[in-house]
């Protein structure tokens, strides 16, 4: 049987005067107790700026330290600059200043596990809840030996958003996005959005079109390879799709100005923009920005690659993880994400989990957009675990910028890139 | 009563007086430098610590093939700002003073205007003209020129404008130092000299000319130095506005220095590029000042 959130909700209800005591802004439980973990998280649940999620997220922690009255978790906000949080981190783990337990973005996960830092938290997941997270995660998170070294607690993925009374079907491959746009702009929209401007996002959302024709961009290794054998035209050719729609103008040149998914929203909510590459979670937001009416006209669909079945998106999210070797706050670790993330905070804020089990346990997933999100992740990607794919990103940051602006042309950047890449590496 | 005690002022030693400025400087800033210099020498990165000194980092840093565009970038950024901050904060300061000799009312409300923009976070800054600079069909300076019947202008999306947008945001901000600076050198003239101009019938642009420009000349030369050095540390105002792009069009020093600790990891080329953008700091000073070396006698 399903939980019903509100439900939920309405049974916590009276603890919520409990709640406020409990949870402060920097602790959670009674300051007397005798066992502290220190805990490092983003500001999106416990301390979001969305009351409503707050107080879900409060009820849900402090449900969790009643039952454990002997501990307090004493909690620390990372800013939303996620590189630099994410390296102060690890600095600070590394010289034994770090916190107990930490939230990392799934990019920098590698980054971690190879630094050694991580606690198994083995004690706390099944191998059957292992089993049953999708490959990619599974791999992310177990080392060689099957230790789960971290929990990630929720994935998104990229996708086609389209406005369907100007692009009533959804372009499968590279030349039907290129026709249906050059359609839209005949009819005074821009055809298609995409991050192009100097950020993460411009990175990964690409990236889905290299994936999509098999391009790796490390080897087993961790050594950088994508302008190596095959991978180099694989990347020459993604690179050219994009290209293309600028050059056609397709794609409006401002593109390489676009450093941030609401650029998207605030398109489709001007009604200029016939198509963007999103990401699943700005379904939610357009449903709660745009009127009923105009809602109802966008739809998505799974990007389109070269050809109708090469098809690939970058799947990104966070994890949890231990950075304690106390096994003890390890254990206490891996229980914050059992039981307040993975599970009823994904189901709260429609994050995509991780594994089937939470799909089906809460109505929160009931939506057809989850049908088409739960069959995209099957050609989920997730950035390599490689130290190098932070400067790769930057590299291709600079890359796509530059030949969509004309300063370059695809082969020249791709060298620069190459070279920059291996240097760095080189370094490492 | 002691001999010491007995010395007029400018004989007493003054080593005392000068030790806690010369442990502070120490502590906050000479140790921090040293520091830096001592990491440039290694093979430091943010995940590990130093395990041997080294001349890698600056065989990696001045072999990196971007560095000559990411300097030039540089220089031109913080020329053009610092000729156009002289000009702009220069004008206001004037503006200001002339309003208020003729006791034109507003004018405190008009300097405090200015000012408002100074005490914007470089981060803001680079967010409220990426929101104007905004080239979607709503976006609001291409609206307006728009209803002139001007533009759109590619304000962030063509490489060479930009940079020309990176410097007005810089300036937008900046021009409210350089005004105060100006200002405050202005208002030390002697209004005498100004009376004895008006009464030899000198018109605005040789007053201008004879006295006023004269007169700044030491003003202007510190600014020059200490906006020179500001521009030449900026790098966040750049980062929320274009993060460097398109491709690296707006990549300045002090960026790319971000981006190598941040992205790569990598500590000991971060300061490098550190040591770099401090030698140039101080390349810009000597020069300023070798420049300006007969104002100080003005």
């Amino acid at each position: 049987m399903k939980l019903n959130l509100l439900a939920i909700a309405i049974a916590a209800s009276p603890t919520v005067l409990g709640a406020q005591d409990l949870v402060t802004r920097n602790r959670v439980g009674l300051p007397d107790a005798p066992n502290t973990l220190t805990f490092r998280l983003t500001a999106y649940d416990l301390y979001s700026t969305d009351q409503d999620t707050k107080a879900a997220f409060e009820e849900l922690f402090s449900e969790f330290i009643e039952a454990r009255p002997d501990w307090k978790i004493e909690t620390q906000l990372q800013t939303g600059n996620i590189g630099q949080e994410q390296a102060r981190l690890l600095q600070q783990v590394r010289a034994g200043r770090g916190p107990d337990c930490a939230m990392i973005d799934s990019s920098q996960l590698a980054v971690f596990k190879n630094a050694g830092v991580l606690q198994p938290m083995n004690a706390v997941f099944s191998e059957e809840e292992v089993a049953d997270l999708f490959p990619y995660v599974r791999d992310a998170i177990t080392d060689e030996g099957g230790n789960v070294l971290a929990w990630w607690w929720f994935t998104d993925l990229r996708v086609l958003y389209r406005d369907t009374s100007v692009v009533p079907d959804a372009p499968q491959t590279w030349d039907e996005v290129q026709v249906a746009a050059e359609a839209a702009v005949e009819e005074g929209k821009e055809g298609i959005l995409f991050n192009g401007g100097r950020w993460e996002g411009t990175a990964f959302d690409w990236l889905a079109n290299y994936w999509a024709q098999g391009g790796t961009l490390v080897d087993e290794n961790g050594a950088p390879v994508f302008a190596e054998g095959e991978n180099r035209q694989k990347f020459l050719d993604a690179v050219a799709y994009y290209q293309r729609l600028v050059e056609a103008g397709a794609a409006p040149q401002r593109v390489t100005s676009i450093t941030d998914y609401d650029a998207f929203n605030a398109a489709a909510a001007a009604g200029t923009a016939a198509m963007f590459v999103g990401g699943n979670w700005q379904y939610g937001q357009l449903r709660n920005t745009l009127p009923e009416e105009d809602f109802a006209d966008w739809a998505v669909s799974e990007l389109p690659g070269p050809t109708a079945d090469q098809r690939a998106t970058g799947t990104g999210g966070w994890s949890i993880a231990a950075l304690s070797d106390d096994p003890e706050k390890a254990e206490l670790c891996g229980e914050i994400v059992k039981e307040i993330y993975a599970g009823p905070g994904n189901a709260y804020q429609g994050l995509l989990p991780t594994s089937e089990a939470i799909y089906e346990r809460y109505d929160a997933y009931d939506g057809p957009e989850f049908e088409l999100f739960a069959e995209a992740l099957q050609n989920g990607v997730a950035r390599p675990g490689a130290e190098i794919y932070p400067e790769i990103s930057n590299q291709i940051q600079i890359l796509i910028g530059d030949v969509l602006s004309g300063s370059a042309s695809p082969e020249e950047a791709l060298e620069a890139a190459a070279s920059a890449v291996q240097a760095a590496y080189e370094r490492q | 009563m002691t001999a010491t005690s007995e010395r007029a002022p400018g004989q007493v030693h003054p080593a005392p007086w000068l030790v806690p400025a010369v442990l502070v400087l120490a502590a906050f800033y000479a140790v921090p430098v040293f520091d830096v210099a001592r990491l440039a020498f290694s093979d430091a990165s943010l995940v590990d610590p130093a395990t041997e000194v080294s001349t890698a980092a600056f065989r990696a840093v001045l072999s990196n093939p971007a560095l000559p565009g990411v300097v030039a970038t540089t220089l031109l950024f913080v020329v053009v700002n610092v000729v156009a901050l002289q000009i702009l904060g220069l004008a206001i300061a004037l503006l200001i003073a002339r309003g208020e000799r003729r006791e034109l009312p507003g004018m405190a409300a008009f300097r405090t205007l200015v000012l408002a923009a100074w005490v914007v976070p470089g981060i803001a800054n680079g967010l409220i003209w990426q929101i104007l600079f905004d080239e979607a069909p709503y976006g609001t300076l291409n609206s307006i020129l728009g209803g002139l019947g001007l533009g759109p202008v590619a304000w962030l999306s063509d490489p060479q404008m930009a940079l020309v947008s990176a410097v007005i945001a810089n300036l937008w901000q900046g021009t409210a130092f350089s005004m105060i600076v100006l200002y405050a050198a202005r208002r030390g003239i002697d209004p005498t000299l100004y009376e004895v101009a008006a009464l030899d019938g000198a018109g605005p642009w040789r007053t201008f000319r004879a006295i006023t420009l004269p007169l700044l000349r030491r003003a202007i030369a510190v600014n020059t130095v200490l906006v020179s050095v500001q521009t030449l540390n900026t790098f966040d105002s750049i980062l929320a506005l274009t993060g460097g792009g398109p491709g690296r069009a707006t990549e300045v020093l002090a960026l790319f220095t971000f981006n190598t600790v941040f992205y790569n990891l990598d500590l000991a080329a971060g300061c490098v590029l550190a040591l770099l953008l401090f030698a140039l700091g101080m390349a810009f000073t000597l020069l300023i000042g070798w420049l300006n070396r007969g104002a100080s006698e003005t």
